[in-house]
């Protein structure tokens, strides 16, 4: 049996799931702290359920997000070198942060070393702001990691955990490498503390299996290893949703999912079974990252939003949420009142869901039922509006060959998957306003946390070889060795697939997994005086988002 | 948080699947590092910077401007048109409102085609900036534009394109041409019988520094600019100037490059040439992106700046500061007088064009009315060693009756005249290109 949790905004979800079905599923109410939702969920959707039993358990926390956004993180210093280009100073985060000189250039030819000296200033420095995280990123440290080691052998043993800007990712980015091992430094302690508790209150319950945290790249990472990446354990909510869908309809052909959620409706798009990923990395609050995540989109219709008539004639919806729907004892007039007054719905006082569609009905001479009826039209309206601007900001992303621009393949969804509680009154709509076919999968109340029991672990690696300068490296493994002038595509592959498959391993996918994607795959000569002198190979690898054997049945049996 | 003072649009379309011959200085590897750069130092997630993607142009946005011979599918290959595109692309951001200023970071490059193609001039098939400058006329209705060209070499086909039209002012900075391929750009090259003053060359000696560039810029380009009054100015960002760049033999820097950006605030730049690919271009695009953003670009420059940049020598700041005296007296104090000619009168002039890539000869006779009224019509005789003979005629955007009548005649002419394999009529009063043989 699998064990698959979701702690959401307000509430969360809980399955088990058995031989490929969902035994039991739970809702729980959040309490304020997240240890006591978690445990209150446990047992709640254990009950009856012999703790052995349980072979696998994946959480998908808010605990990073809900650090950052409420900036209760730990103090971390950080050490950057930049060189020439956008002003380092710029990126500036957190309480100690320091420039030293040192520059890198893109081809990861040193142009200007350390000096020890600043570093021993800022280290001073940080000793005296009170840091214990530090994190060290250099521009162009994914070409050559050189300084980002050097500056962490300077450091010492100084500061507990160093974040080195070129593990997190291997892409081009200074400002978001800077972001993301600031952000990983800074969540280190408070990140290592919540999953020794988190062990602690498995432990208790005699839960002993192999444990896991959800990303938002839609992969999995294993709970000890996430303490080194605890940033990549944040916003992994809307891709839980994602991979839920993914295990419980299997997503053929281009689909569009829809997670209807209180506040949000979240979307994203799955090509043939394959989720679709930002390009450059997440945003966390206000800090823009370096880390994978699917490519979903939030906007503000939920069931909870709250509904007003503006000027008094015209109906507006969302963004905010002020609290439950009416028929729920909540404050002001909502979608979900509106269904409950049309009867599509069983739950909630129709009393109060009535007075408030005659609440809002008064102010635009309609009665209760019209009133209704134009505030789910409005929903579905301004739900369509998001997906038609979502699907065309997709297709026009920027493309950088000859190739791409002419086969120019368009994404238009032929289905869309429906999930949350409200998903069965919302697609008959949705089905009429795009005319493609609209499908509300088994168990869509709970498909999050389908989606996090059933979601496989990722990985990721970068290769660059350069065989003028004689040099490849891997940033993400800390790998960088010699290559020969000769050195080809086709041995660049070689260590890129073992590179990643030691990764996947050390993050606890399954050895038997092999089966990866190539992201990226570029070779280009590089000519000097009309001369050959070298190759410039790129490769990206990825063990790529996917739902793991027990699961992977196009929703057939779950 | 940093943030583009002035909202700027990029579109980048590097072209990693295409290049003229694998050893070529327009080869894929071109703008890698560029992307590099450009990538690392984050510049696109800047807000109010925000990139765009290309889309091809059509055959039609190429015969607003060129004649193609024999046709246009055999002169533009699919990746002459996406750059052309990306500059299409640019100008709508720009005249939707969408941004105040737009960078077409496009290659192959277009400023040595001229209106006739044969084939490829100084690594260009087909002239984008005067592609986008049509299309912004023909869409947007825009009448008065200025083209500052601060490529290295003279901009000889964006010159002859609008070498009759007096609404478009181009004025190209380069390396003397007595020095640098194409060997033209000339102070006396200042325009055809219909648009005296309105083409201004300005030949700087080898060795020109940042002092000489911001010189040339403030005392010529900006008084010339105030006085055109343009409704729109361009920018051909050729960054061959550059102290690094293996083809030429000046000496500017990223950081000049960046500081001439933010004096001449173009509403749009389109990358010229520029072939130091991994120590100046990197550099020079950061410099010119930050600086159409409003930013400030004190930081940016060369790795190796501080050890190969010399500031620029003596003889070369006496040399310059006497040319500019010169210059500005010709077209600034005492302007160009009208050509003599009298209204209505036919001027035939002759030239040979060498297409240094594909090493083709041709010559052209051209006969142009001289008119008050419009830019006049003009008809091109042309034919080249490859054997095509092509007559092509053009009727200017704002073409007076007179000139109308006139063209109407040629293309009667034309037509009975057996010796030509191709005739074309461009008449930019309809915005129609009609292939008439
Ligand atoms: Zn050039
Ligand atoms: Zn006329």
């Amino acid at each position: 049996m699998i064990l698959g949790l979701d702690v959401g905004g307000t509430q969360t979800d809980a399955v088990v799931l058995e031989d490929g079905h969902v035994r039991a599923h739970t809702k729980t109410v959040n309490r304020p702290e997240l240890l006591e939702t978690l445990g209150q969920s446990l047992d709640k959707t254990l009950a009856g359920i012999e703790p052995d039993k349980i072979q696998r358990m994946v959480f998908s926390t808010t605990m990073a997000t809900n650090a950052v956004v409420m900036d209760n993180m730990d103090p971390a210093g950080m050490i950057v070198s930049a060189g020439p280009g956008m002003n380092p100073e710029w990126f500036s985060v957190g309480p100690s942060y320091h420039v030293v000189e040192g520059c890198m250039d893109h081809r990861g030819t040193e142009v200007m070393a350390l000096d020890k000296s600043q570093v021993k200033e800022a280290i001073r420095e940080m000793e005296k702001a009170g840091v214990n995280a530090c994190g060290i990123v250099c521009k162009f440290s994914v070409r050559n990691p050189h300084q980002e080691l050097q500056l962490e052998e300077w450091l010492g043993d100084q500061f507990g955990y160093k974040a080195l800007g070129h593990r997190f990712s291997g892409s081009l980015n200074f400002p978001r490498r800077i972001a993301t091992a600031y952000l990983n430094a800074a969540l280190h302690k408070l990140h290592t503390k919540f999953i020794s508790s988190l062990e602690t209150t498995l432990t208790e319950r005699g839960l002993n299996a192999p444990r896991y945290l959800m990303k938002p790249d839609g992969g999995t990472i294993r709970l000890d290893k996430s303490c080194e990446f605890p940033a990549q354990t944040a916003q992994s909510g809307p891709a839980a949703s994602v991979m839920g869908a993914l295990a419980l309809d299997g997503c053929k052909g281009v689909t569009l999912v829809l997670d209807i959620g209180g506040t949000t409706t979240d979307m994203a798009l799955v090509l043939d079974g394959l989720p679709l990923w930002v390009p450059n990395g997440i945003r966390i609050g206000e800090h823009r990252t370096s880390i994978r995540s699917l490519l979903t989109r939030s906007v503000g219709f939920g069931g909870d939003s709250e509904v007003r008539v503006e000027d008094g004639k015209k109906l507006s919806i969302g963004p905010m949420r002020r609290g439950e729907a009416m028929a729920f004892g909540g404050p002001m007039p909502t979608p979900t009142d509106a269904m409950i007054t049309l009867g599509l719905m069983e739950e909630g006082d129709k009393d109060l869901a009535r007075k408030a569609m005659e609440d809002i009905g008064a102010q635009l001479s309609l009665d209760a039922e019209k009133a209704a009826k134009m505030i789910l039209e409005e929903t579905t309206k301004g739900m369509t509006k998001a997906v038609i601007e979502f699907v065309k900001r997709i297709n026009s992303r920027p493309v950088y060959t000859i190739h791409e621009v002419i086969e120019g393949i368009k994404i238009d969804p032929d289905r869309i998957v429906v999930l949350g509680a409200p998903a069965p009154i919302v697609a008959p709509m949705l089905e009429k306003a795009f005319n493609i076919p609209c499908v509300v999968p088994p168990h869509y109340q709970v498909a999050n946390a389908v989606g996090a029991a059933a979601a496989k672990v990722t990985a990721e690696i970068s290769l660059q070889a350069d065989t003028q300068r004689g040099s490849m490296v891997i940033p993400e493994v800390g790998l960088e060795s010699a290559i020969a002038r000769d050195f080809t595509m086709a041995a660049a592959m070689e260590q890129a697939k073992e590179a990643l498959f030691s990764r996947g391993l050390a993050v606890g996918a399954d050895p038997g997994d092999q089966e990866f994607a190539v992201i990226e795959k570029e070779e280009f000569n590089m000519i000097r005086g009309g001369y050959r002198v070298g190759k410039n190979i790129r490769l990206k690898l990825a063990l790529v988002p996917g739902l793991i054997p027990d699961c992977n049945c196009g929703g057939q049996q779950l | 948080m940093i943030r583009a003072k002035r909202k700027t649009g990029l579109v980048f379309f590097p072209a990693f699947d295409w290049a003229i011959s694998p050893t070529h200085p327009e080869r894929e590897e071109r703008l890698l590092y560029t992307q590099d750069q450009v990538m690392e130092e984050g510049l696109l997630d800047v807000p109010g910077i925000r990139e765009y993607r290309v889309r091809p142009a059509k055959y039609s946005d190429l015969q607003r401007v060129h004649f193609c011979v024999p046709d246009e599918p055999s002169m533009a290959t699919e990746s002459h048109l996406i750059s052309a595109g990306g500059c299409l692309v640019a100008a709508d951001a720009v005249m939707k409102k969408e941004v105040e200023s737009a960078f077409a970071l496009v290659r192959p490059p277009g400023h040595h085609a001229m209106k006739v193609v044969h084939g490829n001039r100084g690594f260009c098939n087909v002239n984008i900036e005067a592609v986008m400058v049509e299309y912004i006329r023909d869409v947007y209705g825009v009448k008065k534009i200025a083209i500052v060209d601060t490529d290295c070499h003279h901009g000889d086909g964006t010159q002859d394109v609008y070498w009759h039209d007096p609404n478009v002012l181009f004025i190209s900075m380069h390396q003397d041409g007595r020095t640098l391929y194409p060997g033209s750009g000339f102070a006396e090259e200042n325009g055809g019988a219909n648009a005296r003053g309105t083409t201004i060359n300005i030949p700087l000696p080898p060795r020109t520094g940042e002092k000489g560039f911001l010189y040339a810029l403030d005392e010529l380009v900006m008084p010339l600019l105030e006085k055109f009054e343009p409704e729109l100015v361009i920018n051909s960002a050729g960054q061959d100037n550059h102290f690094d760049d293996p083809i030429t033999h000046m000496n500017f820097s990223a950081k000049g490059y960046a500081e001439l950006n933010a004096r001449l605030k173009p509403d749009l730049a389109v990358l010229e040439g520029g072939y130091s690919v991994e120590k100046a271009l990197p550099y020079v695009n950061v410099g010119i992106i930050m600086a159409m953003a409003g930013m400030d670009t004190s930081t940016v420059k060369e790795p190796g700046y501080d050890k190969h940049y010399a500031p620029q020598a003596p003889d070369i700041t006496d040399y310059i500061t006497n040319l500019m005296g010169t210059l500005k007296d010709q077209f600034l104090i005492n302007p160009p007088a009208p050509h003599p000619a009298k209204n209505g009168e036919i001027i035939t002039t002759s030239k040979r064009i060498f297409y240094d890539t594909d090493m083709i000869n041709e010559n052209q006779d051209e006969r142009l009315v001289r008119c008050r009224d419009c830019a006049g019509a003009l008809a091109i005789d042309s034919h080249s060693s490859k054997g095509n003979k092509m007559m092509g005629i053009h009727i200017p955007k704002d073409a007076c009756p007179m000139c109308q009548k006139t063209a109407e005649k040629w293309v009667n002419e034309a037509l009975d005249n057996k010796k030509f394999h191709h005739i074309f009529l461009q008449d930019r009063t309809k915005c129609t290109y009609e292939v008439l043989r």
